[in-house]
């Protein structure tokens, strides 16, 4: 298995934490500390990206009010558009004024459906591709480890290198290749998924496309777990359990797989990004509501203050995820807390 | 006598590798080459399966599927390696630069780099793309470089960590080269070969990341993509099915040829690393 990513092992045990010693007062207080410093990361990450957002469509050339209304448009028509989305205002106040309206969630109003606001149509959309996205992480993990356990164990014999080769070939098949073509597999031929774009495909369509969504991910966390199981295998505590007559299975669920828990997080963390793009291309080609669907229909119309809301959203519920699954690494694995 | 060692190397690892992205490049350019148009439609032969005249079919309008998938591999590959390319260009300095400098800055664009590289592209190309009225290929460029240095930028950083502590950078730094020239003298020539491993899983994720953009409806304006033929595919999946594999195909070929062909540079590098 591919280790080079990672950087060099801890010498465990060689120099002592000597923040270990500290009393309660002084562990909340390192708590407390920890977490501010990820608030404050993961509010500067959205706030960078908030602001390439917003200066990508105020500095690059072009007339954001000509980009919305298309070019037959009068001048007139513009300048009431310009006024409506405050682009006749210097450059410093239409940052307050957007920085503001991050913090108080109210990012104007949708061009095209007046009356709507941008983040409410945005709130709208999230519950279908959070829910898409958790089950496809769901899923993943719990198909990777799976994966992982059984590459691990001896139940399968020699034939567990199988394992290893289909997780690696899984990786390296592009998901906007397989995905269509599993769909039109089991549509065309067996019937047994909704078709795309069907509107009553309710909770079978969601498990399908979050099981589509799930593959890769399934396929990177099977091939991490799997190197960190064997790096855990060579530690000491495994043959203690395993002389005190503990089963294999027993030992890989109860002491192996709590000890590997960490680069597992961390994987299903770096392919979150992945998972959000994956998403995007899922909810197209089912045609699903959702965030995806929302960023690809304002873009299209040109509806610059309900884009600007989705993209910053989806941002902010990266980075949350992200920041999450940090923070749930620390909890579990004690060496990586600093 | 030279002609026999072209011959010995050919039959080694890593010109195997560059096989399957070599094929690709030499079946598309002949095809490229050749009379058929990517763009010319013919609306009798809308959605025909594949036949002599037309090997792998027709799309929406009739268009020749062979000439469109062929024009947009070449075009796919064609970014997808400048776009590399400049990753490497921007990345490995940058990886070098850091771990030299240590302290701060190495923990900062160490931590740059793992949210870069984590953080969904799709949403970067959508903020930059909704500026633009329809995207060239020089946009897509721009936005995939954007974030396609981290990965080397990594590399590049774990690696010179192991170096900058050896015997030659002191020896450099004793004589009073300045740390510049040691990050591009010293350091990047020896970072090299094991950075460059990298070029091939960015320029295939590049290749894939276009095909998806257009899939949804973001690709260049003149429609010549792999993600076309992938949509085109989709919404004639039960008429036409054909459309839908060939555009799969074309996508996992292209992506998994360029990725072989960057493992390339795995065993040369490694055995030139042996021999110094």
């Amino acid at each position: 298995m591919d280790r080079r990513g990672r950087g060099p092992a801890p010498l465990g045990g060689v120099h002592a934490d000597p923040r270990s010693s500290g009393g309660g007062l002084a562990k909340s207080k390192r708590v407390a500390g920890a977490v501010l410093g990820r608030l404050a990361e993961a509010a500067l990450v959205v706030l960078a990206l908030a602001t390439l957002v917003f200066l990508a469509l105020r500095l690059l050339p072009g007339d954001p009010a000509a980009l919305v209304l298309g070019d037959q448009s009068s001048e007139e028509e513009r300048a009431v558009l310009r006024g409506k989305l405050h682009l006749d205002e210097p450059m410093w106040m239409q940052y307050a004024r957007f920085v503001r309206g991050l913090v108080t969630l109210d990012l104007g109003e949708s061009v095209r459906r007046p009356g709507a606001s941008a983040a409410a149509r945005v709130l709208d959309a999230v519950g279908p591709t959070a829910s898409l996205a958790s089950l496809a992480v769901l899923l993943g993990a719990v198909i990777g480890i799976a994966a992982a356990v059984l590459g691990a164990g001896p139940w399968l014999g020699e034939r567990r290198h199988w394992v290893d080769r289909i997780a690696t070939a899984i990786a390296a098949t592009p998901l906007l290749a397989f995905a269509p073509v599993l769909t039109f597999a089991l549509d065309a031929r067996l019937r047994v998924v909704p078709l795309p774009g069907d509107p009553e495909a309710g909770a079978a369509g969601l498990v399908f496309a979050s099981g589509l969504l799930a593959l890769p991910l399934a396929a990177h966390v099977a091939r991490v777990s799997r190197a960190a199981l064997d790096d855990v295998a060579r530690a000491q505590f495994l043959g203690v359990a395993r002389a005190k007559g503990g089963s294999h299975a027993r030992v890989l669920w109860l002491h192996a797989l709590p000890a590997s828990i960490g680069p597992i997080i961390t994987v299903v963390g770096t392919q979150l990004g992945a998972l959000l793009g994956g998403a995007v291309v899922l909810e197209r080609l089912f045609e699903r509501r959702g965030l995806g669907t929302l960023i690809l229909e304002a873009y299209a119309s040109r509806d610059l203050p309900v884009l600007e809301a989705a993209v910053v959203f989806s941002g902010a519920l990266f980075v949350g995820a992200q920041q999450v699954a940090a923070a749930i690494h620390a909890a579990v694995d004690p060496r990586v807390r600093r | 006598m030279s002609g026999l060692a072209g011959l010995a190397a050919l039959r080694r690892g890593p010109s195997l590798r560059v096989l399957p992205l070599a094929t690709v490049l030499g079946v598309a350019t002949l095809v490229a080459a050749g009379a058929r148009s990517p763009v010319r439609l013919e609306p009798e032969l809308s959605w025909s399966a594949p036949s002599w005249a037309h090997p792998l079919g027709c799309g929406e309008g009739g268009v020749d599927l062979l000439a469109l998938v062929a024009h947009a591999s070449l075009r796919a590959v064609l970014l997808a390696v400048c776009v590399a390319l400049v990753g490497f260009v921007i990345g490995c300095p940058l990886g070098a630069a850091a771990a030299v400098a240590r302290g701060r800055l190495e923990r900062a664009v160490a931590r740059a780099c793992d949210l870069v590289q984590a953080f969904p592209t799709f949403l970067l190309a959508l903020v930059v793309l909704s500026a633009v009225r329809s995207p060239s290929r020089l946009d897509l460029g721009f936005v995939f470089a954007l974030t396609a240095w981290a990965p080397f930028a990594r590399l590049a950083l774990a690696q010179t960590r192991v170096l900058r502590d050896q015997a030659f950078v002191e020896a450099a730094r004793a004589i009073g080269v300045t740390p510049a020239r040691v990050v591009v003298r010293h350091l990047v020539p020896n970072l090299l070969g094991i950075v460059a491993v990298q070029l091939g899983a960015a320029a295939a994720a590049v290749v894939v990341s276009e095909a998806a953009l257009s899939f949804v409806g973001f690709g260049a304006r003149h429609g010549v993509s792999l993600g076309v033929v992938l949509d085109q595919g989709v919404s004639a999946m039960l008429r036409a099915p054909h459309v839908l594999l060939v555009g799969a195909a074309a996508v996992f070929v292209t992506s998994v040829s360029l990725m072989a062909a960057g493992r390339a540079f795995d065993p040369t590098f490694a055995r030139k690393a042996r021999r110094n």
